[in-house]
């Protein structure tokens, strides 16, 4: 990471063709499909009750902020390991300010800024000092947890319901239920049929007490996606982040872009945070990100640096983990036929492409796998807990052999370095 | 120089981090000119969780007004190492407090450490009882006897005939809790459906910090038809709590009278909480130790001796059930049920 090229590379392998947005949507379409005609013939309903993707909604906002903010450095051309540290500062500041003002918005706002001055500090250090990303990124992250107990205990700890790791309960955003949709929905998902019921399960899901943030949060990866892709500016930022040398040589200010793009990261993060604390729960606690902030990231190399891409990570993680939180290892149980319809098609996939040893491989695997699931009725609970994380890494060892970074990301490119 | 620049940048991160991670709590200064000066540590989750460790609290406080003693409390970081307890300890220990007290099953190793290096100070350790030393006492509670409670009102009071678990981690004192509610929930309802759900696995302890997840698992215990929840999650617990009220269910506390801490408008569905003195279990330790009567070993509490026990604080719910609950609570005392400890 050390190494800084300072001569205009060609890439090792040309960039793979871009995939139009048809076959992404052909490729979940029919994952939903194969989830629907499990869901019938286990009766699992929970595979895709509306329940299950409200929860799951809630379970991957975080980590889709995270990742979000994660993309918008990684494209400038800075890791940010400092996502959850960000976060954490997300979570405080977010709770004081809906606290002391009685007003969520505030909070917001508040959370955000504080994602922000995370952002910043992860900007002056990397990008003014040229310290090393990792180093400076785990260190926001020790800074966040200390600073934030200290600033717990001087302001949290002498209110009502607080303590040095608690803020007061906090007020919420409101919830919007499309009024007429949410009951239609609910009432064909009740009625079990193939792929219709299963349909209006996630529709109910999406459209049922849903928080205002939530809708904030898609908006932001569509206008992300708008911004980096479809702008000036997105292409300038994105230039920094693949041949910082090559923009400067042609007028763009990267130090400026790195640091837009830092304080974009922070703030993405912050909201991430602020969602936990007044949305999927009522408080700010201490510990309650969890490396949500390192999941982020996890799901943006899984979106290969695309913003679809990470909502696809963020929502596979966050499903699977609604999935096994809300209980009974039956549901996670019957996803096990799903892995074994996933192996087999890659099996004929790469049967048709020639590989025959790998075509054995995964033959081999649907087998046991199959076995696996007719000789057990639930699996056990140590297994199941890690369900989301077992599952990212199986669909990324299996689908994503393609990821390619942004090609200066990490890079310690100084002003100037390359005249 | 840019090199320099980002070792100072970087050791200036550091520091501040360290200068601010120390987590110092709330000193209340007791008077006692040369009287014994008490320190206590919390598990993770801290003061605030509104459960485990504000009872612990809580007899702290009433160790400053009543013995008019100086305390001090110290509290844990989220993902702290072993080696931190031991720190924390024996910064307490040469600061000349004694004596001191670990909350949670947590400190079990270093307190041990720590209890040995100081043979002068008396220590206490809450929820374990794995070491024994003359200088350190083991504050353990039958959990399970509170729990088979809670699991005998959860069955008297559910319409559907269907409850819930949610527990912080699943290690073996979490399955204390578990055990003894199911054994309570059956004893009134043989046929009764109980979902049992976890949020985290032994080692990562986040389940007792992670409110949103606590609050996921009982939203899906309550989709699938349960209308009592039963948590001993800790700070998740809180997330618990927050699903109850949304689905307008009934909800069972744990360690502290949870009815006590919530909101009024989440009182209403607070059915009862299996409670766990900690609070007269650090008062009565600390007592014990100023007058000298602290002994090594373990000292339990049950319901025999009123450690444990369930709260009447929501009479409008609970109030029918009261003359069966103590009924089953003196056949606990009696001996005549024998409550599991293991689900």
């Amino acid at each position: 990471m050390a190494v800084v090229s300072t001569d205009v590379t060609t890439p090792d392998t040309a960039p793979p063709v871009r995939r139009g947005p048809w076959r992404v949507l052909s490729l979940v379409l029919a994952g939903f499909v194969a989830l629907s005609g499990v869901r019938f013939f286990t009766g699992e309903a929970t595979l895709t009750a509306s329940g299950t993707v409200s929860a799951a909604l809630l379970l991957a906002v975080p980590i889709a902020m995270a990742a979000l903010g994660g993309l918008w450095a990684e494209r400038a051309g800075v890791i940010n390991i400092g996502l959850e540290g960000m976060m954490i500062f997300g979570t405080w500041f977010g709770a004081a300010g809906a606290y002391f003002t009685g007003n969520p918005w505030v909070g917001l706002l508040t959370g955000i800024l504080g994602g922000v001055f995370g952002g910043a500090l992860h900007a002056l250090a990397t990008v003014t000092f040229g310290v090393d990303h990792i180093v400076s990124g785990v260190a926001i992250n020790i800074l966040a947890l200390g600073s934030m107990r200290y600033l717990a205990i001087s302001f949290f700890e002498t209110e009502p319901g607080g303590g040095a790791a608690t803020s007061p309960p906090l007020p919420g955003f409101p919830r919007i239920t499309v009024p007429g949709l949410s009951e239609l929905f609910v009432s064909i998902e009740s009625r079990g049929w193939l792929i219709v019921s299963d349909l209006a399960g996630v529709l109910a899901g999406l459209t049922t007490q849903v928080s205002v943030v939530t809708v904030l949060a898609v908006l932001l990866i569509s206008l992300s996606f708008y911004i980096l892709w479809r702008t000036p500016f997105g292409l300038r930022l994105r230039s920094v982040g693949e041949n910082p040398s090559a923009a400067e040589s042609l007028g763009v200010k990267v130090y400026t872009f790195k640091y837009a793009a830092l304080l974009v990261s922070g703030g993405l993060a912050g909201l991430g945070g602020v969602f936990l604390a007044m949305v999927a729960s009522s408080a700010y606690q201490e510990g309650q990100t969890g490396g949500r902030g390192y999941i982020g990231l996890a799901a943006m190399i899984f979106g290969n640096w695309r913003p679809g891409g990470l909502a696809m990570g963020a929502g596979l993680f966050g499903y699977t983990d609604a999935l096994q939180l809300r209980g009974t290892g039956t549901g996670v149980h019957a996803l096990l036929l799903l892995v074994t319809l996933g192996l087999l098609l890659a099996t004929v996939w790469q049967t048709v492409r020639g590989r025959y040893a790998l075509a054995g491989v995964l033959l081999v695997a649907a087998v046991l796998v199959a076995l696996w699931y007719i000789n057990t009725d639930s699996l056990p609970r140590q297994f199941v807990t890690y369900t989301p994380h077992i599952t990212t890494l199986l669909v990324l060892s299996l689908a994503s052999q393609r990821l390619r970074p942004p090609a200066a990301v990490g890079v310690q490119w100084r002003r100037g370095q390359a005249t | 120089m840019t090199k320099l620049a980002s070792v100072a940048m970087a050791g200036a991160l550091v520091m501040a981090a360290a200068a601010c991670g120390g987590g110092e709590g709330g000193g209340t200064e007791g008077g006692g000119d040369g009287a014994a000066r008490v320190g206590l540590a919390y598990d993770i989750g801290g003061r605030g969780d509104r459960s485990f460790n504000d009872a612990a609290y809580r007899g702290l406080e009433q160790v400053a007004e009543e013995l008019d003693l100086e305390v001090q409390d110290l509290a844990a970081e989220a993902d702290e190492t072993d080696a931190d307890k031991v720190a924390r300890l024996q910064l307490m220990a040469e600061e000349g407090y004694n004596p001191i007290i670990a909350v949670g099953f947590a400190y079990s190793g270093a307190v041990a450490q720590v209890a040995a290096e100081y043979p002068d100070v008396q220590f206490a350790i809450v929820d374990d009882e794995a070491n024994d030393l003359p200088n350190l006492t083991n504050l353990v509670f039958a959990e399970e006897q509170a729990s088979f409670l809670a699991g005998a009102a959860a069955a008297l009071a559910t319409e559907e005939d269907h409850i819930g678990f949610v527990g912080g981690v699943e290690n073996p004192l979490i399955q204390k809790f578990e055990a003894g509610y199911v054994a309570g929930a059956q004893h009134i309802n043989p046929d009764i459906q109980i979902d049992i759900a976890y949020i985290t696995q032994p080692p990562d302890f986040t389940g007792f910090t992670d409110p949103a997840r606590g609050q996921a698992a009982a939203q899906g215990q309550y989709d699938a038809g349960a209308d009592v929840v039963y948590h001993a999650a800790g700070a998740s617990g809180n997330g618990v709590i927050d699903a109850a009220v949304a689905n307008e269910q009934l909800v069972i506390g744990v360690d502290s009278d949870q009815y006590l801490t919530a909101d009024p408008e989440e009182q209403p569905y607070i059915l009862t909480s299996a409670v766990k003195l900690v609070d007269t279990a650090v008062f009565e330790f600390v007592q014990g130790a100023v007058n000298g009567t602290a002994e090594g070993g373990t000292v339990r509490f049950d319901l025999a001796n009123e450690g444990v026990g369930y709260s009447r604080s929501n009479t409008e719910l609970i109030g029918e059930y009261e003359e069966q609950l103590d009924e089953l609570q003196q056949q606990i005392i009696d001996g005549e049920i024998e409550v599991p400890t293991e689900p």
